[in-house]
């Protein structure tokens, strides 16, 4: 028995050293590429004018596809700076995805909407298309408004791609606030690209809990004051400015955010539109498109820029929180599995060497290992078997190596766009790196454990993200038009 | 830190003296256990070593970062906002142009200040002309400025050399232009597209020269800006159509674009010529043209390879019909209209036939009542007659 234990002790020490090791290290590579990315990108924008693709005869032309379901404290405004973005030639297709609060009837009165003739093909399967919506106002004539039977938001955006005219398209969260410059920001890389198509774009998020917010605009950036939203600030900078932006340099991109996305129509038509069946429809597409570029030998590039383009709002109750980190872990596992083909796979470049197998092991499986390791730990100590001073080195290890990194990132943000101008939040958002790994990532992980039995036991539901709503200003949304 | 000051004040120097022992004695402990454990230890404190460090010194850069863009942010509004009244002074009031330049010599002592400087004046300068632009560039010139920017373009750093090569293309300094040519065919590609964006506003004569020696593909991006190039410095707009034979097809599409553009309506017939191309791009874009110069003549030639084409271009044809709206190819429209079940073609088809005016609405009319037992007209005919779509 003691016999067992002991090399059961030498296995699992071993192999969460291997694997916290393996991990950290692979974090200071991203971080490296990360840096030199950011660094590319600034200089490169530095001295951009962004105004001439507003007059710009060659720019393309975008559609830009919001669904919504159940957002009727919100889609009036959201739907303003959707039509007070800085761009030439767009339109906005709002997804009305059957929602049985009155939104649809908020859009009609405010928009002055009215039902249409509208023909279109059902080039990607979706619910029934109920009715096509324009306004009867020229001042909103970039407005079209969908409303179909409820089928869940990648549902939505494929009754969009069906509608909507422009070959680039741009898939919106309706309750996100984007930057006003943010299609200029996104369609540079489209139109940059020479010998490689570029077939999708993303951008940072931001979260807007706590920022002073007025006609549908941010005005003021705040830190959030609670800790569960401040502690996903700190999550997000790290995964937004450090992750992706490595990723990116690397050519192994797996995920464009679902809040806020610019991708060639016909490029995810070809492939398929979003799919139906997986709660990570967002990383889901990502994945597929770019398997598609390279089973029909297409050269292609999947872009990401650092500049913070879109404010969204993050979960304030530990309940909500929970709900969408399940769901995330439910969507990455579904993308996984429906990809596991590219595990590896020679043919598939950095894409299946690099890219995916980091998603397997690091993001899908560390919690899991990190949850084994604590039951671990917890054996030990209830049996009085642990080596206190050696589990404290540890401890200190993974805690300081943790919250370097995440200083890492405040210092990134520092260097590149300093959103926070007060001091204050600077500082409080270090202090929040310090407690982040005792107070919110345990939460976190648990929530990913519950994810994986989710998945086990076959929930498959979004469920409901509790919005506030960012604006308590009513304005006549004519004016900003 | 109260208590430990206390604490220091009432025990006085026997304390520190044995807090020093203390350290002393742990750090021996810390040594000898460093010295005897495994490298599994070590590396683990090494690691948090490494951290704490690292975590000291990103926090003392983060805070000094921080100083620094609050004193600059200052500095840069009131220099702006000094540099604007100068600059007013020197340019509209000739009392006070001794002045101003004096003021603006002993301000713009430093790089940091030359270089808000010489923003500023690009950003006068773009939006203005004449007498004015020229009252700058001497101002520039007389401020001793251009050595900054060709120090700039002549810098080992690329981002140095693009702000360096704007600045002399802004000012129409040509004593870069060697350095500016050597850049056609860097390595980097936005030093090489700054550099060509340069030598387009250095050159008076045939600004697009380089067009016809270019081997790499020019960026949607790289278009945009060197049409805004010609728009905004004025310069002699060319005759694109001497582009449309070049091997490299970006250069073909933009020809095209900005014929179209400058409604070089003589380069119809070169642009026909264009729908036997073999790249499906460039007839794309030949037939666009044709739609935006409203070349009528070129609808028979559209007529005839329509069947032949790719979708996109068969959209692009339709498009154009729509555009050059011609009576005579009501049947032709329509017979397309029957003949796809693409619902976009139906569309533009329709659209097209509507634009005709009275013959094809009514048309479209006499469409819509007929029962046909192949399609389903109506919804059609509806959605393109509905005038709250645009």
């Amino acid at each position: 028995m003691e016999g067992a234990y002991n090399a059961l002790k030498f296995f699992v020490l071993n192999a969460i050293f291997i694997i916290t090791a393996l991990i950290f290290t692979t974090y200071l590579i991203l971080t490296v590429f990360s840096a030199i990315s950011l660094r590319k990108y600034l200089r490169k924008n530095s001295y951009v004018d962004y105004n001439s693709i507003v007059s710009s005869p060659l720019a393309p032309s975008l559609s830009v596809i919001a669904p919504a379901y159940n957002e009727s404290r919100t889609i009036v405004d959201n739907i303003r700076t959707l039509l007070s973005l800085y761009y030439n030639n767009y339109e906005v297709v709002v997804v009305n995805d059957g929602s049985t609060d009155d939104s649809m009837e908020k859009m009609i009165e405010t928009y002055e909407l009215e039902k249409v003739n509208y023909y279109f093909d059902y080039r990607l399967p979706c619910k029934r298309i109920r009715a096509v919506y324009k306004s009867q106002n020229r001042s909103f004539k970039k407005l079209t408004v969908i409303d179909k039977r409820n089928g869940g938001k990648a549902d939505s955006l494929n009754a969009g791609l069906n509608v909507c005219k422009n070959d680039l398209v741009v898939s919106i969260d309706a309750d996100s606030i984007m930057e006003p410059d943010a299609l200029l920001k996104l369609v540079k890389p489209f139109m940059e690209a020479k010998d490689k198509k570029v077939i999708g774009a993303g951008g940072v998020i931001r979260i807007a809990n706590s920022c002073e917010i007025s006609g549908g605009h941010i005005v003021k950036v705040n830190l959030p004051r609670k800790f569960l939203p401040r502690a996903q600030v700190m999550e997000y900078t790290r995964a937004f400015l450090m992750g992706r932006m490595a990723w990116s340099e690397l050519d192994g991109l797996l995920l464009i955010s679902g809040a806020l996305g610019m991708f060639d129509r016909e490029i995810v038509i070809a492939s398929g539109g979003y799919h139906t069946n997986t709660v990570g429809e967002d990383m889901e597409l990502v994945v597929r498109i770019r398997r598609y570029m390279v089973d029909h030998g297409l050269e292609y590039d999947v872009v990401y820029i650092p500049d913070p383009l879109c404010w969204t709002e993050v979960p304030t109750t530990i309940r909500v929180l929970a709900r969408q980190r399940s769901r995330w872990t439910r969507g990455t596992l579904e993308t996984l599995i429906t990809h596991r083909k590219l595990f590896f796979n020679r043919k598939y470049g950095k894409l299946g060497m690099l890219g995916y197998p980091y998603w397997l092991m690091f993001e899908y499986l560390a919690p899991i290992v990190e949850f084994l390791g604590l039951l671990w730990f917890a054996f030990l100590a209830i049996t009085g078997r642990l080596n206190w001073p050696f589990f404290l080195l540890l401890f200190g290890f993974v805690y300081f190596f943790a919250v370097s990194l995440s200083v890492w990132s405040v210092l990134f943000e520092e260097m590149t766009f300093h959103k926070y101008e007060k001091r204050r939040d600077v500082l409080r958002l270090i202090g929040t790196a310090f407690l982040e790994p005792i107070f919110y990532h345990p939460l976190v992980m648990l929530m990913s454990i519950k994810g994986n039995f989710d998945k086990i036991f076959g929930k498959n539901t979004w469920g409901a993200m509790d919005r506030k709503g960012f604006d308590n200003k009513k304005e006549d949304p004519k004016a900003n038009t | 830190m109260v208590p430990i000051l206390m604490w220091i004040l009432f025990c006085g120097r026997s304390s520190l003296l044995y807090g020093q022992d203390f350290l002393n004695r742990y750090s021996d402990r810390v040594m000898i256990r460093f010295e005897k454990s495994p490298a599994f230890v070590t590396i683990l404190y090494g690691v948090i070593i490494y951290s704490i460090v690292t975590l000291i010194v990103l926090l003392i850069i983060i805070l000094l970062n921080r100083n620094r863009l609050i004193r600059e942010s200052k500095q840069r509004f009131y220099l702006n906002e000094v540099y604007q009244l100068k600059l007013m002074d020197y340019i509209f009031e000739e009392e006070k142009r001794d002045e101003a330049l004096q003021d603006l010599k002993q301000i713009a002592s430093n790089r940091f200040s030359r270089q808000l400087l010489i923003d500023q004046m690009i950003d006068l300068s773009i939006n203005l002309k004449g007498e004015i632009k020229e009252t700058i560039r001497d101002l520039y010139l007389v401020l001793e400025l251009k050595q900054d920017s060709l120090k700039k373009a002549y810098s080992k750093k690329w981002h140095e050399n693009v702000k360096g090569f704007r600045e002399l293309a802004y000012m129409n300094i040509r004593e870069a232009s060697e350095r500016i040519l050597e850049s056609l065919n860097s390595s980097n590609e936005i030093v090489r597209m700054e550099a060509q964006i340069a030598m387009v506003g250095l050159s008076d004569e045939n600004p697009y020269h380089f067009l016809h020696f270019m081997e790499k593909p020019l960026a949607v991006w790289e278009q945009i800006t060197l049409h805004e190039l010609l728009i905004q410095h004025d310069l002699k707009v060319p005759l694109f159509k001497q582009w449309f034979e070049s091997e490299n097809l970006s250069v073909v599409i933009f020809a095209l674009e900005m014929a179209s553009w400058f409604k070089q309506r003589g380069s119809g017939k070169a642009v026909i010529g264009l729908f036997e191309h073999e790249s499906e791009e460039v007839r794309n874009a030949a037939y666009r043209v044709c739609g935006q110069i409203e070349s009528k003549s070129s609808l028979p030639a559209m007529k005839k390879v329509y069947e032949n084409e790719s979708y996109a271009n068969k959209l692009e044809i339709l498009t154009t019909f729509g555009k050059v709206p011609d009576e005579k190819y009501l049947g032709f429209l329509k017979s397309v209209l029957d003949m796809e079940e693409d619902v976009q073609l139906q569309i533009l088809a329709t659209k097209a036939m509507e634009n005709t005016d009275e013959p094809g609405i009514s048309m479209l009319i006499k469409l819509m009542k007929s029962k046909s037992e192949y399609k389903n007209y109506q919804i059609i005919i509806r959605h393109v007659l509905d005038g709250r779509i645009y």
